[in-house]
């Protein structure tokens, strides 16, 4: 019921007399930075008072999953021994995580190698899929973030617990520190604690969405400029050329968050594995 | 980085915060859990820290032992 009343307050917005006036050429021109990151309702559900509609983002998540899924299980299908283009793609993707867990976590994280390539390769693909044109980014939306950070903030506390049982509390008490000292050291550490979901799912939704809103910002700039006359197209030259730099540069960030975010679960579950480091 | 310092103090007004409304003790809790969460994310920055001079230091070591070799 919400999204229909947004839906006719968006109507109605669309009616204003003020707006029938514009041309079409000034309404393109301004377009919305944050427009890219509208939720919008494709089929309408509620379970339990709930708003589980299926929306843009979810049809987004679909794509990504299918395309991996399509990605790896095609890439491994001839399983052959001298691999080719696909086949060595999709077993650079693996072995560059299985290293990744090996190197952080230790041996015996092997059995978690699944968890983080699943997390590492669909945060890759939503980010990837977000550079494609008209696509939508789920991870510029601070609530899918957090739900993945929250994910493996329960998962390394629960694995800690089960492992250690209370040991894993040594986490929160460093060794080498004066008695008395303990009455301030472990609150900070607690609450050092606490901070982990919040600053894993911060990074990766800022940095994705400051990076699209640049992108359309600079697009922005482009049409604008095209608009005021031929002196207005050349300079329009200058934030095109920027925008194609923006476009390697999202590219590369979407690796490099995607890395990190598989890297500090990684160093998290080393954490839960070896406590009393 | 600056991530790190900014969740630390968040968390400490968000539990801050909830503490008060639930005791009624605004705005004891709320002061206390600030300086602690300021405190929190000065230890992650510390930690990070420390982390990046060791990798830089294992770097450097890593170059002088390939020097070595030569």
């Amino acid at each position: 019921m919400v999204c229909k009343d947004r839906l006719m307050r968006r109507i109605k917005i669309d009616r204003d007399p003020h707006e029938a006036g514009r041309t079409k050429k000034e309404m393109v021109a301004v377009a919305g930075p944050l427009e890219q990151f509208e939720i919008k309702p494709y089929a309408e559900l509620e379970v339990a008072g709930f708003d589980v509609s299926f929306t843009n983002s979810s049809l987004w998540m679909v794509i990504v999953v299918t395309a991996l899924t399509f990605f790896l299980v095609g890439g491994i299908r001839k399983n052959a021994l001298v691999p080719g283009r696909w086949q060595a793609s999709v077993e650079m993707a693996y072995e560059f995580i299985a290293n990744m867990v090996k190197e952080n976590v230790g041996r015996e994280g092997k059995q978690y190698f699944p968890f983080i390539f699943t997390l590492f390769m669909f945060i890759l693909g939503s980010n990837l899929a977000g550079m494609i044109p008209y696509s939508f980014t789920t991870t510029s939306h601070i609530i899918v973030t957090f739900a993945l950070a929250a994910v493996v903030f329960i998962g390394v506390t629960l694995i800690g617990f089960a492992k250690h049982g209370l040991g894993f509390l040594k986490l929160f008490a460093p060794s080498g520190v004066p008695a008395p000292l303990y009455i301030l050291i472990v609150p900070i550490e607690v609450m050092s604690y606490f901070t982990r979901p919040i600053s894993l799912s911060v990074r990766l939704f800022a940095n994705m969405l400051a990076g699209h809103i640049m992108m359309k910002v600079f697009a922005g700039f482009i049409i604008s400029l095209g608009a005021i006359g031929i002196a207005g197209q050349a300079a329009a030259v200058l934030p095109f050329a920027f925008n194609i730099f923006l476009t390697g540069l999202e590219i590369l960030v979407a690796f490099l968050q995607a890395y990190v975010f598989a890297i500090l679960s990684c160093i998290y579950l080393h954490d839960a594995m070896h406590p009393a480091h | 980085m600056g991530i790190d310092l900014v969740a630390g103090v968040g968390v400490g007004l968000i539990i801050g915060i909830n503490l008060d409304g639930w005791l009624d003790t605004s705005p004891g809790f709320l002061i206390t859990f600030l300086f602690l969460g300021f405190a929190a994310g000065i230890r992650n920055v510390i930690r990070e820290a420390n982390k990046m001079q060791r990798e830089a230091e294992d770097g450097l070591q890593g170059q002088a032992d390939e020097a070595d070799k030569d």
